[in-house]
Order: C-alpha cells, then sequence, then structure tokens
C-alpha cells in the first residue's frame, strides 16, 4: 500500500535529490580534475551532508506516527536491515572467492542504497499485510 | 484481546476515520484494533476509554465479549 505524499514525503525526496546532484557535481570535477588536495576530500564528502538532513527528517517523520505505523515501520526496517546485510555479505564472500565481479565499493553504494530503498518497501508491504 | 470498539463507534455514527482524528491516530491503526489485528497501548486504550466515557474494562477484554 502507497503512502499519500506528506510533507515528510517532499522533505526526504529534497534531501534524496541535493545529494544526488552533489554527487554529480563531485564526479563531473574530479573527472575533469579540477578538485584537488583537501578540496578533494570535500567534494567528495559534499554528498554525504544532505543525507544528513535526510535521516533527521526520516526520524522527524518517524515521531510523528501513530503506536501502530510505528510498529510496522519498526518490524519493515528488520526486514530491510536482514535482506540488505545478507545479500551484502553473500557478495561479499562471492566476490572473495572470485565467483563474482569484485568492484570497488564506490561501484557499489548506488546499489547498495536501491537494495535499501526496495527492501524497506518490500518489508512494509509485507508488514501491512498483517494488520490490513 | 477482543474490544467493543466498532460497536461504540456505530452508536455515535462515527467514520473509522473520524475516530481515528480524535484519538490522532491512523484510520488503519482504529481499523486493525477493531479488526483484533492489533492491541492499543495502555495509553491509546486509556484515550479509547475517556473518548467513550467507559472503563478500559467495559472496551476490552483478555477473551470473550467485554461486559460493561
Amino acid at each position: 500500500m502507497l503512502c499519500k505524499p506528506n510533507r515528510f514525503t517532499w522533505h526526504l525526496l529534497g534531501w534524496a535529490l541535493l545529494s544526488a546532484t552533489l554527487a554529480l557535481v563531485g564526479a563531473l570535477l574530479k573527472r575533469e580534475s579540477l578538485a584537488s588536495g583537501g578540496l578533494r576530500w570535500v567534494v567528495a564528502l559534499l554528498p554525504v551532508l544532505p543525507m544528513v538532513g535526510y535521516f533527521l527528517s526520516l526520524t522527524r517523520w518517524v515521531r510523528s506516527l501513530d503506536e501502530m505505523q510505528r510498529l510496522i515501520q519498526f518490524e519493515a526496517l528488520l526486514i530491510q536491515f536482514a535482506i540488505t546485510a545478507l545479500s551484502v555479505m553473500g557478495y561479499g564472500v562471492l566476490a572473495e572467492t572470485g565467483a563474482v565481479p569484485n568492484p570497488p565499493v564506490g561501484d557499489l553504494w548506488p546499489g547498495i542504497w536501491l537494495l535499501l530503498f526496495l527492501s524497506w518497501s518490500l518489508g512494509q508491504a509485507i508488514v501491512r499485510r498483517r494488520y490490513r | 484481546m477482543t474490544n467493543r470498539l466498532r460497536v461504540l463507534r456505530a452508536e455515535r455514527a462515527w467514520s473509522q476515520a473520524e475516530l481515528a482524528s480524535r484519538l490522532a491516530v491512523s484510520r488503519q491503526t482504529v481499523n486493525a484494533i477493531e479488526t483484533g489485528k492489533y492491541d492499543p497501548s495502555l495509553p491509546l486504550a486509556f484515550a479509547i476509554s475517556e473518548l467513550f466515557g467507559q472503563p478500559i474494562e467495559a472496551i476490552f477484554s483478555p477473551n470473550g465479549d467485554p461486559r460493561a
């Protein structure tokens, strides 16, 4: 079941888009070799800063929920944690054996974020069925 | 646990959404309580009790139908 967008949805979307934009800007600066020395660190970490806002908004959203909705989110996050942890661990072990490609961590994190959101959505769908 | 929430709500001709608004919870939460899929916390049970002007044991029962 999809939730109706509310102000928290737009806050979360805004922070995520800002982070993605800064990641793109950082990638461009890196490609053009425009950032060097200490500035390279700053540019690399820029996309992380909006994610602080993202998680603060997420916390405010969870606090705005009633007790049953919080329980649903808690159980959904447990499912998300289990799926993501097992997937990352499984892939890591397979990569160590050479069974699957072993790309740098920087190439993996977009896929891990996607897995986090997909498994969270799946978790919510599973848990909500129980209380419907 | 069983409860008389649906009956009490119907007596007042309130919709689930209206009851949810009065209790400051979601409509899904009211529905889950009415269908017995979710047991409310003690603070929420007290809020329901106060709203309907009845003691908790007249609304909720650990098993069977609660009696006023």
